[in-house]
């Protein structure tokens, strides 16, 4: 690494591999670490990073404000045990220092001392977590998760505990297809992009992962995009039009979704891991072949993706900003 | 856009005929505009010789609960007929669906589409009101203009709207 | 795909003619978790591989417990995994998944036929432990009740067992007509009564959608017929063997085709074909590219020769 850069940047996924972008099939395996201009991102499943406590406690006051953030359809409950062992199993393995899960029986006691938890609980019993296991298991990861059954040849969004949105609505969506939930994303119908992905996904046999990137922009550091709070977050997108150079650039952040896909073990549903990232324009300008790179895919990109992705007011400014400041 | 990929119904709006795999039959139909359909369906089911419950038109609420009644206590074997405007047609096949039913033991007619139920996706009101996808309606939990969106939820039956002009400042047009 | 190494740690005839065997890590680790109905494809020998559903519970298993029913000849590896005892090593795949049961049925239905049973009794288990609404009918010959008081403790009175042909008849006729409506059947056995299972249940109107069927997904696609790829840019032959992929008989030949998902969903080791007719066998073409292009990964060709654009 030849440039030194802020940690947020070291770890910064950043997503582009050319200078257009176009949505595709973009898996590929997961834990394999990623080298870019700033450092490395992807060697592991889970990621903490110097946000773990605010995150988690925003998403505390999220869901505090708005319970529809968490949804368990009832068929679910043994895939969102499964989610939970499975993910407090591999950050006991990841962090051992740190964390620990340890059982006796049906009986599990989860130490987690980056955030002075100690909970006992009972595997099936959803009293004994705060939250069920759902509602727990996003108390201690970054990520959103969505849990997705398999049947009747299709993939369904039966679960999920999704604070940070980007510009959906778990409540709306739950109970859906894969394909209905994608069903408004432009141009991955024509292309068969989706439907190729879910039988990619279908096909995911017992403890395979992979994973994949996704991107859209958001105004100011802000991880909650649900539909449910657009009006609280729509009328920044009109705002930052107005804005000067500096203030656009400080306040416009390139969005980063890291999306893990596990098919879990005993229950047979994936686990959809959903990794928000956040880095603003003159944090990201500090890396010189990002700031080229960004600015030409947003110059570049077609206008109905730009529209679906709400960049439309204000990609020709940043962009202009990226290329030619 | 190809029908199986979108969250929109694109059910069929003419007759596709009996499922006649079935062992016995609930044919529920909604409006004028449905009706000799479903009274022919009625008529094919008899001369098959296999049992049928049949209603039309009535309280929506109320066909509703006997549906639902009608699925738990249903064996499998049974198949459900539904015609009418589409918006009846959704939240009848959401009680079905949620009762247990699949896909394949469901046949659907949509007789018109003129009214749709819009969850407001900021107060969690749903209203029913006679507008297209991509236009504008208003809420009737907070008053906001909601654009109906091209995205159905089928187990809530309705679609998704969102606060139209949130990214307009007063003034503009949205 | 990732084999496992494992040792027998248990052989043993249950009834007359089938050995239940089970399998675990040398160091007693926990072995890859699975669903209910899942297989492994355990090495036989003489290069024969063998699908075996797996008995035990999925949940962090220490252990993979199948069952054989010895073939009479012992013919197609059954006599290779009855002489298997305790120590052995065997070489098994991780587990499939491909008959998991249908998390929002509202009921259970399992049938079962002879060694038939081995999937249903992990279906049992895991549909007990979460308190799903399962009944079993098990149907075998007198005196070959594998797993019978195994499944009585489980099941009680939802397991009806006979060895009385006439008897299952009932018991099936009775058990298609009176299931509540969210009800999925799941069966397993011999070829003959899977056909009267699906025959008689489409009858009473069971749609396919509610009907699971055990097959026994192949370890690998079919080794397929040997052809020729002719490489048009350069005019080379490249002879593809029966069992071996284009992609790596083009590779083996120095030609580097880019892959990933080496299952034909991916789409990155795309062909053209210039001429002849592909035997495809990928996820990933639409109807109207299978004429001119080729996922080398997995597809063939129909053709003695198939001509690419390489």
């Amino acid at each position: 690494m030849t440039l030194s850069v802020s940690p947020r940047l070291a770890t910064f996924p950043f997503p582009f591999r050319a200078d257009s972008y176009r949505y595709s099939t973009n898996v590929e395996p997961a834990r394999v670490p990623v080298e870019t201009e700033a450092g490395s991102w992807g060697a592991g499943i889970l990621h903490l990073d110097d946000d773990y406590a605010a995150e988690l406690a925003e998403r505390r006051r999220i869901l505090a404000a708005d319970p529809s953030r968490l949804q368990v359809l009832p068929h679910m409950r043994p895939a969102a045990w499964d989610a939970l062992l499975t993910v407090l199993r591999e950050l006991h393995a990841q962090h051992p220092g740190s964390m620990s899960l340890e059982q006796d029986g049906p009986t599990f006691v989860w130490r987690n001392s980056l955030l002075g938890v100690e909970q006992r609980f009972t595997e099936g019993a959803d009293d004994s977590l705060p939250g069920g296991p759902l509602g727990f298991l996003g108390s201690q990861i970054q990520d959103d998760v969505v849990l997705l059954d398999q049947r009747e040849g299709s993939l369904w969004a039966d679960a999920g505990v999704v604070t940070f949105a980007a510009d959906w609505s778990l409540g709306f969506d739950v109970g859906m297809r894969f394909l209905e939930v994608h069903g408004p994303v432009p141009r991955i119908h024509e292309e068969g992009i989706i439907s190729r992905a879910e039988r990619f996904l279908m096909r995911l046999q017992p403890g395979e992962e992979c994973r994949r990137t996704n991107w859209s922009m958001s105004v100011d550091r802000r991880l909650d995009q649900s539909t449910e709070v657009y009006p609280e977050w729509g009328p920044d997108r009109r705002a930052i039009v107005d804005a000067g150079p500096a203030e656009l650039a400080r306040r416009l952040h390139l969005r980063v979704e890291v999306q893990h896909l596990i098919r879990l073990g005993a229950s047979g549903a994936i686990m959809f891991l959903i990794r928000t990232y956040l880095v603003a324009l003159d944090e990201l300008a500090s890396v010189p072949a990002w700031r080229e790179r960004l600015g030409r895919v947003l110059a570049e990109l077609p206008e109905d993706m730009a529209d679906y992705k709400g960049l439309v007011r204000y990609r020709d400014a940043a962009a202009h900003w990226l290329l030619d400041t | 856009m190809g029908s199986a990929h979108t969250s929109v119904p694109r059910w069929p709006t003419s007759d596709p005929g009996l499922d006649r795999t079935g062992r016995s039959y609930a044919i529920l139909s909604f409006g004028p505009d449905a009706r000799p359909t479903a009274e022919g369906w009625h008529r094919q089911v008899v001369e098959l010789g296999r049992p049928v419950w049949a209603r039309h038109g009535g309280s929506a609420d109320e066909v509703l609960a006997e549906l639902a009644e009608r699925v738990e206590a249903a064996r499998v074997g049974w198949r459900l007929m539904l015609a009418g405007p589409q918006a009846d047609v959704l939240a009848a096949r959401a009680v079905a669906t949620s009762g247990g039913l699949l896909d394949a033991e469901i046949t659907l007619l949509v007789t018109d589409d003129r009214h749709r139920r819009v969850w407001c996706s900021h107060c969690d009101t749903t209203t029913l009101a006679e507008v297209a996808t991509g236009d504008v309606t208003g809420c009737s939990g907070c008053g906001r203009s909601l654009l109906v969106h091209h995205h159905v939820s089928r187990r809530n039956a309705a679609y998704l709207g969102f606060m139209v002009d949130a990214e307009t400042i007063d003034g503009e047009a949205v | 795909m990732t084999t496992l190494a494992l040792v027998v740690g248990h052989s043993e005839e249950i009834a007359p003619g089938i050995r239940e065997l089970s399998f675990s890590r040398t160091d007693g680790g926990v072995l890859p978790a699975h669903p209910a109905g899942s297989h492994v494809v355990v090495d036989c020998g003489e290069g024969r591989r063998n699908a075996y559903s797996l008995t035990n519970p999925g949940a962090d298993p220490r252990e993979y417990r199948i069952a054989v029913l010895h073939k009479s000849d012992g013919a197609g590896g059954s006599g290779h995994m009855h002489s298997l005892r305790v120590g052995d090593t065997v070489t098994v795949s991780r587990p499939r998944s491909a008959f998991a049961p249908v998390s929002t049925a509202r009921r259970h239905l399992l049938v079962a036929g002879g060694i038939g049973i081995t999937p249903m009794l992990a279906h049992a288990r895991d549909a007990v432990r979460w308190g799903r609404d399962v009944d079993l009918i098990y149907v075998h010959r007198p005196g070959s009740e594998a797993f019978s008081d195994e499944l009585a403790a489980l099941l009680g009175d939802r397991l009806a067992e006979t060895t009385d042909e006439d008897e299952f008849g009932r018991l099936l006729d009775k058990a298609l007509t009176g299931q509540p409506i969210g009800t999925h059947l799941y069966v397993c056995g011999p070829g003959p009564l899977l056909d009267r299972v699906l025959a008689d249940a489409a009858a009473a109107g069971w749609p396919p959608e509610r009907l699971h069927l055990e097959r026994f997904v192949p370890a690998a696609l079919d080794p397929g017929r040997e052809f020729v790829a002719r490489l048009a840019r350069s005019g080379r032959d490249v002879r593809v063997p029966s069992g071996r992929s284009l992609l790596d008989a083009l590779h083996e030949a120095g030609v580097a085709v880019p892959n990933m998902c080496r299952q034909g969903v991916c789409g990155e080791c795309k062909v053209p074909v210039l001429a002849g007719t592909p035997l495809h066998r990928d996820e990933f073409l639409a109807d109207d590219e299978r004429g001119a292009a080729v996922m080398c990964c997995v597809s063939r060709s129909k053709t003695e020769t198939l001509e690419i654009d390489l």
